[in-house]
């Protein structure tokens, strides 16, 4: 089921990024040939129009942005918790699967959007020398590779993975603070949405402080004294480092998926 | 076994009883009217067994299970508002139903959409309101559910079409299963009723079938809505 949860959820949302990345890459493309020339021309008409279209990608990168984060919060509360929630919330599926569909989703279209940026940056930048200058300097890094000993390419690898675990926990973690606050919120019988911006307040405000006791209590038990004695190797810090950054999103996301689930499970009350 | 139980059901909306200690069983095979005037609690009962509404306290069991996932697979459920996403078309609604519900009967579906000339890759924003609601329709009343619970199916509709919906739920439910259809609209579901439950602010005021209405009181059950309901 969460399968075709997650098939509907892209269904439901490609239908808006997609042309998003084709406003970017249009826009991209008009913002390089812009670049060759046509801003700073005599002809003050094709400045002006470059200089616009510079802009207009400027603004794609930020709709873009703005859209897969505001998407990600209107599909949960529109189709959870809205009418489509008549829909949704009778269907013979369980709440963590709903929950972990609009996750999954979201997060996918978060690490595309960084990809469509990135690529429409470089299309941007591109120039005849560009590709070949590119791929030498992937050549060169594949070089550097070969030239590590086990070891080191072992570590590199899993350092690799361990940072883009990390990204797609984080932006779960992300979309979960407001999954948590909005199924706060709409669990009163009244205000459903203005009480959900205040659970969201108030739920950073909770989090913030402890994590503060948290550092404070790690501080008293002696914590950082001990990191500061013990002398690792620079790749062992950064495993470890990398470890409990993922274990601490891990733990933060957690709470918001309880707080969630719990309330989607035993407090439901849509309108 | 009964497909709807509840005991000494109880939902309040801030200090409002919706529902104050409902009882009553629905057996198979039944179509049932729950009756009663607006803001009586009939959305509300049906949201409760449905899991929309969380219960303050009392007991309510959908075909032998607590609401939930396993309920819900065997309980077709029309709301009393538009809840298919508008930007879908009816044949992407085919692929959605079908996907979710394994008893969901796509021919069946197919030939309702056909006979209401209902354009299948016409998007349901593009539609009346009207059409709409038959489209919601079509998809519920096309599944082999054990429980069919329909919240208002003939309200804010023609006469013509209210005769096409109830010909719809008679023509199309699974006898196996009972139906309950939550309406104000006594008169236009009479002719269809089993049963009936009337319930006025969050109780239930009457249990009882259709003949017993008839034979024990000499009247029929818009007669006797009119009497109870008396303002």
């Amino acid at each position: 089921m969460l399968r075709k949860l997650v098939k509907h959820e892209f269904r439901a949302t490609g239908r808006v990024m997609l042309p998003m990345y084709l406003i970017l890459l249009v826009t991209a493309v008009g913002a390089n040939i812009s670049g060759r020339g046509l801003i700073g021309s005599s002809y003050w008409i094709l400045d002006t129009l470059a200089v616009l279209v510079v802009m207009a990608f400027g603004f794609a990168i930020a709709g873009a942005c703005l859209l897969a984060f505001l998407l990600m919060i209107q599909r949960f509360y529109k189709n959870l918790l809205q009418d489509e929630g008549y829909l949704m919330m009778t269907l013979p599926v369980s709440i963590h699967q709903h929950i972990w569909a609009k996750l999954i989703v979201s997060t996918v279209w978060f690490i595309l959007t960084i990809l469509a940026i990135i690529i429409s940056a470089m299309v941007v930048a591109y120039d005849v020398g560009f590709l070949s200058e590119f791929f030498n300097e992937l050549l060169k890094l594949l070089h550097g590779f070969l030239k590590l000993n086990a070891g080191e390419a072992v570590n590199g690898v899993v350092v690799l993975i361990e940072g883009i675990a990390l990204i797609f926990l984080a932006m779960a973690a992300f979309s979960l603070q407001f999954y948590a606050a909005l199924a706060v919120g709409h669990s009163f019988a009244n205000h459903k949405l203005l009480t959900s911006v205040g659970c969201f307040f108030a739920i950073q405000f909770v989090m913030q402080f402890a994590t503060g006791a948290f550092f404070v209590s790690a501080d008293r038990f002696g914590f950082f004294r001990f990191m500061n004695r013990w002398s690792p190797t620079p790749i062992v810090a950064v495993h470890v480092g990398m470890l409990m950054l993922i274990a601490g999103t891990v733990i933060y996301g957690a709470i918001f998926y309880g707080i969630t689930t719990f309330f989607l499970k035993r407090r439901l009350n849509l309108e | 076994m009964p497909v709807l139980e509840c005991k000494e059901l109880c939902k309040v909306y801030g200090r409002i009883p919706a529902l104050d200690r409902v009882s009553l069983t629905v057996e198979p095979g039944r179509i049932v009217g729950l009756l009663g005037p607006n803001g009586s609690g009939k959305t509300t009962l049906i949201k409760v067994a449905n899991g929309l509404l969380t219960p303050e306290a009392g007991y309510i069991s959908v075909c032998g299970f607590a609401p939930g996932r396993e309920s819900r697979a065997q309980v077709s459920y029309l709301p009393e508002r538009t809840a298919i996403p508008t930007w879908m078309t009816a044949v992407q609604l085919l692929d959605f139903y079908g996907d979710f519900y394994a008893d969901f009967r796509r021919d069946a579906a197919i030939e309702m959409l056909e006979h209401l000339n209902i354009q299948p890759r016409q998007s349901i924003r593009q539609m009346s309101k009207g059409t709409r609601e038959k489209v919601q329709l079509i998809m519920v009343m096309s599944r082999a559910a054990r429980l069919y619970l329909l919240d208002e199916p003939i309200g804010g509709v023609d006469p013509a079409t209210r005769d096409y919906i109830l010909s719809t739920i008679i023509g199309n439910y699974n006898p196996d299963a009972a139906v309950i259809l939550s309406t104000h609209l006594i008169a236009d579901v009479e002719k269809v009723l089993d049963d009936v439950i009337f319930i006025n602010q969050g109780q239930v005021v009457l249990q009882s079938s259709v003949d017993e209405i008839r034979e024990e009181k000499g009247m029929s059950v818009d007669a006797l809505f009119r009497e109870v309901f008396k303002c």
